[in-house]
């Protein structure tokens, strides 16, 4: 035993030794040396859509043993609903896009339970909004289920209550049924959407709920850092699962710049259509004025913030500078929208699209 | 089949167009299918059935009957299983629970003591008429009537997740004694929300409804109706040094201004010391604190408690094997350190236990039997006799005969043995209590079938060796106790047993006779030795009819000699009692349906390693793919493998620092290059340029190898194992991850 702990504390040195070990070396190897000046423009890139087409067109690889791969894990999905009934959330990751492992087991192994799919992977994803449909959902299956007795649950609608009471609603008991419960799957509970811990925490206490069950992925090598202990073993009571994939991030990876990309920070009408459609109809309008203003002055090096601001009070879209500034900085978040100095001194917005794109961008958001 | 066209769809990329689906933020999936057209009373049998269990037949339709019979078989029996971890569960909780309020018992009667006499002297202060009370500003009268009480909880453990369970239970022991409680939490005191955020949370509490405006005078008037008046107010904060400094003071501020009209009483939770609202309050905010102290009990206290009542007293009937308790100490003591992990560990092994064990329902059958006795449990015995005999230790034990009689008393010897077992480890804990032997460690070498193995062997040879042998030296002493020939605590505690002063001893047997009380034929022994020592004047003498009728003279030198032969034979009792009833789970037939042993899957499912394993995915792929081309290739890449690995094991060879352009070269060089020799090599990439290719061809194969790139870029900065260019240096990217 004593021999047994000894043998186990070296190991655990040897590693942590090891670890740092290779840092420095890392460390020593990137600082001495011929250090590497090259440029990339030196590999001769290829021109942007010509890298997107085939991008879209690369040869998968291993197809055959990927489809057996996740052929194994159904073998698992009796473990996976025993676990999920008996009060654990299940936590996978592994490389490899996980989305539509779950989505399978949740079509094929959960369909007596609700099932709700949060894409973390997404820019912006509203909490509460996702909440309240949950609560939505529950009132719904506990009407059907007692048809005769209902009438007590609705008093209120849900989009008007607050997420204290909300989540009271989901944690409470007017079910005695211990099956009663509404799965959620959150693709990327790390990802950029949700990774920030206010959300965490509400994710957390959603979770807690008992009419809550929770399925996850993870993808970052840290995601763990993301829990307190308090939420890893009173409320989100993961088991985790290690189950690699290989298959394409395909839409976890919509939303990253391809590196060799020229101007690799530009974004494409798509995602910025993506990213508007989910922000308040005033946040949308105003970086329609903008645009507007981008459009009929295309010589121009941008439109200063004044004229913004006043242009947006005019309307009505914003009745303070405060306001602007907060869906600014929104807009600048993700890139929608940039700020560079006017030739007479001032700073100027503008947004980082071609005038296709942007008309195209327009026509998508006004629909 | 649907995850396999699922799969094959997300991997042709002739169709990169995402569905609606993906790009919501959030829907729903699907709705529950509505149950009650099929509902059985088996319940759940409806999902099972869609759902292959060997993923070897995979054409259902196709079953033959007594598949089909199977199958039901194996429903029902999940869900017999369900239930039983269910009852074992709640059982195992509910105890945990009771034990842990029993440890605090004492100090919540404490608490409450000190609510009561603080309030008092709030009210000594006088209460306000009806129409100064409900008027919406304080009364200042005194600096004296502007002091809270601040009961200050110690709570000698950096872990507050652990005291999380003490503060709920302590909130709910002052409710059902008539105070007015609410229960805070650091998340509402946070800055963002401020004061009005902690507010909302006291109405909420208190008036059980959802206010926008949060004011405080609702919170008096509510005071002041009828039933709520003349009781304390308390409220709970159970972390408060994660508090957001500045909210706490401007409540606690604002509450010594109201606490004439509303008694508010604070408890509050301190990790570190008693200094630490010092450091979080400033003085003008602590001067209105009236502080006292109590202090809960300590972690190591607790966790010795829980491990009595559910491994070693075992309430459910569910235990651990050796491993598995092994695993649970240096999980407790190396990874996390709290209460509530080792108990979430516990759940986990119970859970993996009853979904993987078949025959683990019979737990819960025997569970219910206990509960109301007499009564038959839903056993069916024909499918009892079908897994018994596949346990390896049923096999073993050639218990010839199988019929439904041996089976139950296979169960009611493995439940005597189990309770001796018990009893002895409980013997011992007593006897190494003085040494500050943990339960825990005591409980994994008590686990062991090693040592009872080899403890039953050497048993024979010691006992014909030493007849007659007089014990002078150590190594006489060790042979003659078995226990003692290999260290480890139990042999701790018997040589501690041998030096144990006389009223010590005195003391331990008490104790021991009050442990074994249920099992008659140890008790018996400890009765026989318990009267060979006995109380007089005073002072602890030796039974003088039983011993002294040997030595006429009673010199003091013969007085110790004596006792210390009482001690020899506590010691010899011990150590026989261990020889004879340590039997660990694991060496008693049946046990299989007792007991969990599969440490790996408990680890694995309790500790998620992402780090290391989603690198090791990467470097080794092809050990999980299983693939024919990739495996044979030893250290070098080949160009079938997967993108992403190759370009992981290609940085594995930069610095901190990679740069883009040579590592794409390398990239390029591998996958056009199935021949180049190992990795080394593959850096000193040769000029793109004088290699001749048809320039079309070259073009394309050129954007092809580039959006590759590009994508196994991305994949790793999903994973968070590359962080992107900085504007310094525009042309590297950043290794995050060093070695494993």
């Amino acid at each position: 035993m004593e021999i047994n702990n000894g043998v186990e504390d070296e190991e655990l040195e040897e590693e942590e030794f090891g670890f740092s070990r290779n840092y420095f070396l890392a460390k020593e190897l990137g600082g001495s040396g011929k250090k590497s000046t090259r440029k990339l423009s030196d590999i001769g890139l290829v021109d942007e859509q010509e890298l997107r087409a085939a991008a879209s067109n690369i040869e998968p690889k291993h197809e055959k043993e990927i489809v057996a791969l996740m052929n194994s894990y159904k073998s698992l999905y009796p473990k996976w609903v025993f676990e999920l009934r008996c009060g654990f959330g299940l936590l996978m990751y592994g490389f490899g896009s996980k989305k539509s492992l779950i989505e399978d087991f949740a079509s094929t192994a959960l369909t007596e339970y609700s099932v709700v799919v949060i894409n973390g992977y997404l820019q912006t994803i509203n909490v509460k909004q996702v909440v309240i449909s949950l609560a939505e959902v529950l009132a719904d299956q506990l009407r059907t289920k007692r048809a005769n007795t209902s009438g007590n649950l609705s008093k209120q609608p849900f989009n008007s209550r607050s997420m204290d009471d909300l989540l009271a609603f989901l944690n409470g008991s007017q079910t005695q049924d211990k099956d009663c419960f509404i799965c959620i799957v959150v693709h990327n509970i790390d990802g950029p959407g949700l990774r920030d811990p206010e959300t965490q925490q509400y994710l957390s206490q959603i979770a807690a709920c008992s009419c809550i069950r929770i399925i996850a992925s993870i993808d970052h090598v840290n995601s763990a850092l993301l829990w307190d202990k308090k939420m890893v073993h009173t409320q989100f009571n993961w088991c985790w699962y290690h189950v690699p994939t290989f298959a394409p991030y395909r839409v976890e990876g919509m939303f990253f710049p391809m590196i060799l990309a020229h101007g690799s920070t530009a974004q494409t009408a798509k995602t910025a259509a993506i990213v508007l459609q989910s922000l308040t109809p005033n946040a949308q309008s105003v970086f329609r004025v903008l645009a507007e203003h981008q459009l009929s002055h295309p010589d121009e090096e941008g439109m200063p913030i004044n004229d913004l601001y006043t242009n947006c009070r005019e309307r009505f879209l914003v009745s303070s500078q405060v306001t602007l500034n907060s869906h600014l900085t929104e807009f600048k978040d993700h890139e929608l929208v940039k700020t560079r100095r006017h030739s007479d001194g001032q700073d100027c917005l503008y947004i980082p699209l071609t005038a296709e794109a942007l008309v195209k961008l327009l026509a998508e958001i006004s629909q | 089949m649907a995850i396999a066209s699922a799969a094959a769809e997300s991997l042709t990329q002739g169709t990169p167009e995402t569905t609606e689906n993906d790009l919501q933020p959030f829907f729903v999936f699907h709705k529950a299918s509505s149950r009650k057209s099929d509902k059985k009373p088996t319940g759940t049998g409806k999902t099972r059935r869609r759902i292959d269990l060997s993923p070897s037949s995979p054409n259902k339709t196709e079953k033959s009957e007594p598949d089909k019979a199977g199958e039901r078989d194996e429903h029902c029996n999940e869900h017999l299983r369900t239930e039983a971890f269910e009852l074992v569960w709640s059982k195992i909780n509910s105890t945990i629970k009771d034990i842990l309020r029993g440890i605090n018992t004492n100090v919540f009667n404490e608490i409450h003591h000190w609510v009561l006499e603080s309030f008092n002297a709030i009210q000594s202060f006088g209460t306000p008429g009806f129409t100064e009370a409900t008027r919406s500003f304080p009364i200042v009268t005194d600096a004296n009537s502007k002091l809270l009480f601040t009961g200050m909880v110690l709570t000698r453990n950096m872990e507050f997740v652990d005291d999380l369970l003490t503060f709920e239970d302590l909130g709910l022991f002052l409710r059902s004694n008539g105070c007015h409680v609410a229960n805070l939490s650091s998340l509402d005191f946070s800055a963002k929300s401020g004061i009005g955020g902690c507010l909302r949370g006291l109405l909420r509490q208190f008036l059980k409804a959802t206010l926008y405006e949060a004011d405080i005078s609702i919170l008096a008037s509510w005071y002041r109706e009828q039933e709520n008046h003349n009781t304390p107010v308390v409220v709970i904060i159970d972390d408060m040094e994660r508090c957001c400094g500045s909210v706490l003071s401007d409540f606690i501020l604002m509450m010594s201004e109201w606490v004439v009209k509303i008694p508010i009483i604070l408890l509050m939770g301190v990790a570190t010391t008693l200094n630490a609202p010092r450091n979080l309050l400033p003085s003008n905010v602590l001067q209105h604190l009236c502080p006292s102290k109590f202090i809960l009990g300590s972690p190591a206290e607790r966790m010795d408690a829980v491990v009595e009542a559910v491994l070693v007293k075992q309430c459910s009937g569910f235990s651990v094997g050796h491993k598995v308790a092994v695993f649970l100490k240096n999980y407790f003591l190396n990874q996390d350190g709290t209460l509530t992990s080792f108990i979430r560990a516990l759940k986990i092994a119970c859970a993996q236990h009853f979904s993987m064990e078949p025959l683990s329902f019979i737990l819960g059958g025997l569970l219910v039997e206990e509960k109301q006795k007499g009564e038959k449990s839903g056993l069916q015995p024909e499918v009892v006799l079908k897994y018994t005999s596949q346990l390896p230790s049923y096999a073993r034990n050639q218990m010839a005969e199988q019929n439904g009689k041996s089976l139950v008393h296979g169960f009611s010897e493995l439940r005597r043995l189990h309770k001796c077992w018990s009893t002895v480890v409980l013997c011992l804990y007593e006897a190494g209590k003085c040494n500050k032997i943990r339960l825990l460690d005591l409980l994994c070498e008590a686990l062991n079938p090693d040592l009872y193995t080899s403890r039953a062997s050497n048993n024979h040879v010691v006992l014909e060796k030493d007849v007659g042998v007089p014990m002078a030296t150590d190594r006489s002493i060790r042979r003659k106790y078995s226990t003692l020939r290999k260290g480890g605590f139990i042999g701790q505690i018997v040589r501690k047993v041998r030096d144990l002063p006389a009223l010590m001893l005195y003391q331990l047997l008490k104790s021991w006779e009050k442990t074994t009380v249920d099992v008659l034929e140890i008790h018996e022994k400890v009765k026989d030795l318990q009267s060979l020592l006995r109380f007089e004047d005073g002072k602890l003498k030796p039974n003088v009819d039983d011993i002294s009728k040997k030595h006429s003279s009673r010199s003091p030198l013969n007085m110790e000699k004596e006792s210390k032969e009482v001690n020899e034979k506590a010691a010899a009792l011990i150590d026989c009692l261990v020889r004879d009833y340590l039997r660990p789970i694991e060496c008693i037939p049946l046990h299989e349906i007792f007991c969990f042993k599969n440490v790996e899957k408990l680890q694995l499912a309790l500790i998620g390693d992402p780090r290391r394993r989603i690198q090791v995915d990467l470097l080794e792929f092809h050990k999980i793919l299983q693939c024919g081309c990739c495996s044979k290739s030893g250290n070098v890449l080949l160009p079938s493998m997967h993108d992403t690995s190759i370009m992981y094991s290609l940085a594995q060879e930069h610095g901190d620092l990679i740069n883009l352009h040579d590592w794409f070269q390398s990239f390029k060089t591998v996958v056009l290059h199935p021949s180049s020799k190992g990795k080394h090599k593959s850096k000193q990439s040769p000029n793109p340029k004088k290699r001749k290719y048809s320039h079309d061809s070259e073009n394309k194969g050129e954007a092809s190898i580039q959006a590759r790139f590009c994508r196994a870029v991305t994949e790793l900065q999903i994973t968070g194992l590359l962080r992107m260019p900085s504007r310094r240096r525009p042309d590297c990217v950043q290794r995050v991850a060093f070695g494993l």
